[in-house]
């Protein structure tokens, strides 16, 4: 038995490339402007070829957390910061602020920067940010609305033509997160505790629950119906991500603009920020090599590459110097959002919080709950997962 | 003499697997005392002020000098320890642990810092995780940080003499046994052919003690479990050859030999995918899984399930109120398959009617679909705004349903998919049953006057309820266990109320934070529910069957 086991070993080692191994789940441009950055470091150090292997973003967690302890898996892998805080804790992910110094820290926004640190320690370079933005079609608004009363105020024009002023996935607490944080709310408190319940975020869902009532958003609107509501010229504006630039049909008019202020606290209404990172494995056969080559994926160079080739909202400061990322209004209306966002929690119980508060938002906009009832609820239910038996 | 050592062959086998496991724990228990012992004493030794053991090594880091502009950015410096001191930057390339001592030092900060008080400060001790089998302990010095690391040590190798040794001692001791039964018996079973009855207790006395020598290892490493299996394997196999079993095992196997190479790799397989996830989800369904660690915690997660969690019982995470919407769930599905197969099948056996094997083929294509890719097409036709199911109430001047707003109207799109998929399942049974019911009985009983109702109670039910009955059972089971149409199509929406026990399970596992105990103690009941319903709805067919 030994002896198999050996020779499995063996076998693997074989398998075992030279190279550095870096997963990632990305296709399509943003694909191929990874492999193009990657190339360039290919092209500089012949003898530890990045080795890029797309794995299903599906599968991808649970590989890795069933590969990295077994002394298996990538030296590198690209993955939104969410679990940064679940890996930490259970040594999947190395930390690397060892190797960074305050100028390669100064060249990302802060903000992306901040989103990858957990309990003090520094554990990935932000690739991409993603946030939500405000979408507007250009023959139905003139200027893009800066407050909330402004954007209700689109309402009755297009109740005329059977369309609402804003569409956005307003039962998800992705796409209600600008209004939470907006009337001062949040789900997680400064110190990592979940602090649902405040009067803050039920004054949030009054206000959801309202844009619903004036028939200024559709309830309950999810990604295809957000998308033909605004193709068809039904919805004037639309809270979406840069993702949502691939739906919107040939021939629509329209521009990005930065979310508006609420009116009734004067505050930006503040999407969550998600960061697509570059994470060390905690068992990268050479770290010091595997974070030079994090380092060139994360320059300025190739933040333009994938800025020019994906269209990705890159975090590098210096990116938006080059005159073709400059020109491209998108880029520059998510980098402008980028002030006013909050860090998605690296925390584990933010996990648990999903569900819980879409179930609410639905009965609220349904307008068969009291708002400060359901954040009780909704908190009771999050807490009740964090505790159990222990 | 052969047969004994043949059983000592067997059962030494038996003891040599334990042998070995133990022998990994103890290796690997060892390796991290012995390790962990060393680089304590190496701190010990630096805070003293002594030199380090030859191969190990002590340094000094300094305090962090956090960045002006970036607070996870940290800036340290190294001395090595038993000398003036010496500072220079702790920074890549500058030593071969830096990376190492630098994020030690962080940690042992982060332990200090969440132990509360200064005074008291955690003292880091663990094996290096790049396997070289390296100890690392770090404590807090008076104004900076001691860090130690032992030389790299391999765990011990696998004793081959020490196991040859015993495993020669073991099969002298087993000969001798069967030497001495022989003399005493020499009528006994030195010449093969008809085996002999019974064995004689020295040569049973010998092969215990033969097999038990092989205990001897795992006593000196201090593993008690792997020694009183041994013992148990030991004494097991002697009286075995009391009874004689294992010569008839042995018979057996070499008499069946053909048939148990056939059924071997299913048996494996089986073994592998079936029983061995069984019991591994029966052990997890006692332990509770925080961010990675587990705690046993006995029955309190059935405890939490049974008694609802505290939750009311109108509340769609209580666990009764989910099994009410499984039952119901199971008895609507089911109902609503055995109508609907049993209507059509009827009208798919009439005589007068024209392409049967087409209309038969037509109804079965829902079951040849996945149904996960059915699923979603339903998913898609209750879409409130533009999804098909509206559009065509739309056309016919009614409201549109939101579909998944309402308890009811989320439970009627679960039921309504779950119908399309399960009807023809049902329907295939019963053309079946209904094709070899002899015509001459509907003759006759038209000749007698029967009305068609008639003939149906008397005639068609009878002869359908053999072939319905274990159909119903497997497809309430099906049903009971649906994940595919309810994650899909509801989701549990609104608010979990329309989950079923399977796929509130998959809540438990993967949307709760990873609360797998949870998610294995509900497998578990589950399965007893499921298994008492078996035993049950058997019975219940055979009971008609019988009445008959």
């Amino acid at each position: 038995m030994k002896r198999a086991l050996l020779l499995l070993a063996l076998l693997a080692a074989c398998e075992r490339p030279q190279g550095i191994l870096l997963w990632h789940a990305y296709n399509g441009a943003e694909k191929d402007a990874l492999e193009e950055t990657a190339a360039t470091w290919n092209a500089a150090h012949p003898d530890h070829p990045l080795q890029l292997v797309a794995v299903p973003y599906g599968a991808f967690a649970d590989k890795l957390t069933s590969a990295i302890p077994g002394g298996n898996g990538p030296d590198l892998f690209i993955y939104p910061q969410d679990r940064i805080g679940d890996w930490a804790t259970a040594g999947v992910i190395e930390p690397i602020e060892f190797w960074v110094d305050d100028a390669r820290a100064d060249a990302f926004v802060p903000a992306a920067t901040s989103a990858m640190v957990h309990e003090g320690s520094l554990y990935g370079l932000p690739l991409a940010t993603k946030s939500l933005a405000l979408f507007y079609r250009t023959d139905l608004v003139a200027n893009p609305p800066t407050t909330t009363d402004e954007l209700l105020a689109l309402t009755p024009a297009m109740r005329q033509r059977a369309g609402y002023a804003v569409a956005y996935a307003n039962a998800d607490l992705y796409g209600h997160a600008p209004w939470l944080h907006g009337f001062g709310g949040h789900v997680l408190a400064a110190d990592g505790t979940v602090d649902i319940a405040t009067p803050e975020a039920a004054r949030a869902m009054e206000f959801a629950r309202s844009l619903v009532v004036a028939g200024a958003a559709p309830a309950q609107a999810e990604g295809p119906l957000v998308a033909t509501l605004f193709n068809e010229g039904k919805a004037a504006t639309v809270i979406s991500g840069p993702w949502f630039v691939a739906d919107i049909a040939d021939g629509v008019p329209w521009a990005v603009a930065t979310l508006p202020k609420v009116s009734a606290t004067g505050e930006w209404a503040s999407p969550f920020l998600g960061a697509e990172a570059v994470l060390m494995s905690a068992r990268a056969k050479d770290k010091d090599l595997a974070f030079e080559a994090m380092a060139a994926l994360t320059s300025d160079a190739s933040a333009i590459v994938r800025a020019k080739r994906a269209r990705q909202v890159v975090p590098n400061l210096a990116a938006y110097n080059d005159p073709a990322v400059k020109s491209d209004k998108v880029l520059a209306a998510f980098r402008a959002q980028l002030a006013h966002t909050v860090p998605m929690p690296t925390a584990p119980a933010m996990r648990m919080v999903w569900t819980p508060y879409k179930t609410a938002l639905v009965e609220i906009l349904a307008g068969r709950a009291q708002p400060a009832d359901t954040v009780q609820s909704v908190e009771r239910e999050v807490e009740s997962y964090l505790t159990g038996p222990r | 003499m052969r047969r004994h050592l043949r059983d000592f062959g067997l059962g030494a086998l038996a003891a040599f697997i334990i042998v070995t496991v133990a022998f990994v724990a103890f290796r690997n228990h060892d390796l991290v005392e012995r390790q962990t012992r060393a680089a304590n004493a190496v701190v010990s030794d630096a805070l003293g002020g002594r030199t380090a053991m030859p191969g190990s090594r002590a340094v000094f880091v300094s305090r962090a000098t956090p960045s002006t502009k970036h607070s996870f950015l940290r800036r340290r410096s190294m001395a090595p320890a038993g000398g003036p001191l010496v500072w220079r930057p702790l920074a890549p390339g500058s030593d071969p642990d830096a990376k190492l001592l630098y994020d030690t030092a962080t940690r042992l900060d982060r332990a200090a810092a969440s132990s509360g008080s200064r005074t008291t400060p955690a003292r880091i001790v663990e094996l290096v995780p790049d396997g070289s089998g390296r100890a690392i302990a770090a404590d807090h010095a008076a104004d900076h940080i001691v860090i130690a690391i032992t030389a790299p040590a391999s765990p011990a190798p696998y004793p081959w003499v020490v196991m040859l040794g015993v495993f020669g001692l073991g099969a002298a001791l087993t000969a001798a046994g069967a030497l001495v039964d022989r003399t005493a018996s020499p009528s006994g079973a030195a010449t093969s052919g008809a085996p002999p009855v019974g064995v004689a207790w020295p040569a049973r006395l010998g092969t215990f003690a033969g097999i038990g020598v092989l205990a001897i290892p795992t006593i000196l490493w201090g593993s008690v479990v792997a020694a009183t299996l041994i013992v148990i394997i030991a004494a097991g196999l002697a009286f075995a050859q009391h009874r004689n079993l294992t010569d008839r095992f042995i018979h057996g196997v070499r008499e069946h030999r053909t048939a148990l190479g056939f059924l071997g790799p299913a048996a494996i397989s089986m073994l592998v995918l079936v029983a061995a996830p069984f019991v591994i989800g029966l052990f997890i369904g006692f332990y509770d899984h925080h961010h990675g660690s587990w705690t046993f915690v006995g029955l309190s997660n059935f405890g939490e399930l049974l008694s609802g969690g505290g939750r009311a019982l109108d509340d769609p995470l209580n666990f009764w109120f989910i099994v009410g919407v499984t039952v119901l769930w199971t008895v609507v599905n089911v109902t609503f398959h055995v109508v609907l197969g049993v209507l059509l099948a009827l009208l798919l056996t009439r005589p007068w009617l024209r392409a049967k094997g087409m209309w038969r083929m037509l109804f079965i294509v829902p079951w040849a679909v996945p149904n996960y890719i059915t699923a979603l097409i339903w998913k898609g036709m209750f879409e409130g705004e533009y999804g098909a199911i509206n559009s065509l109430l739309d056309l016919a001047g009614l409201d549109g349903v939101t579909w998944f707003g309402s308890w009811i109207a989320s439970f009627s799109a679960n039921v309504i998919t779950n119908t399309w998929l399960g009807f023809p399942f049902m329907l295939v049974v019963a053309i079946g049953a209904l094709e070899s019911i002899p015509k001459e009985q509907y003759e006759a009983a038209a000749v007698d006057g029967a009305s068609a109702w008639q003939r149906f109670r008397h005639i068609t039910l009878p002869y359908l309820r053999p072939a319905l009955g274990p159909a119903i059972v497997l497809g309430s089971i099906w049903t009971f266990n649906m994940f595919n149409v309810i994650h899909l199509v509801s989701g549990g929406a609104p608010g979990g109320s329309t989950n079923t026990l399977v796929t509130d399970a998959y809540r438990w596992a993967f949307d709760r934070g990873e609360r797998y105990g949870m998610a294995a103690a509900e497998g578990t009941l589950i399965f007893l529910i499921l298994l008492l319903w078996n035993v049950f709805g058997k019975r219940l067919v055979r009971a008609k069957g019988a009445t008959e």
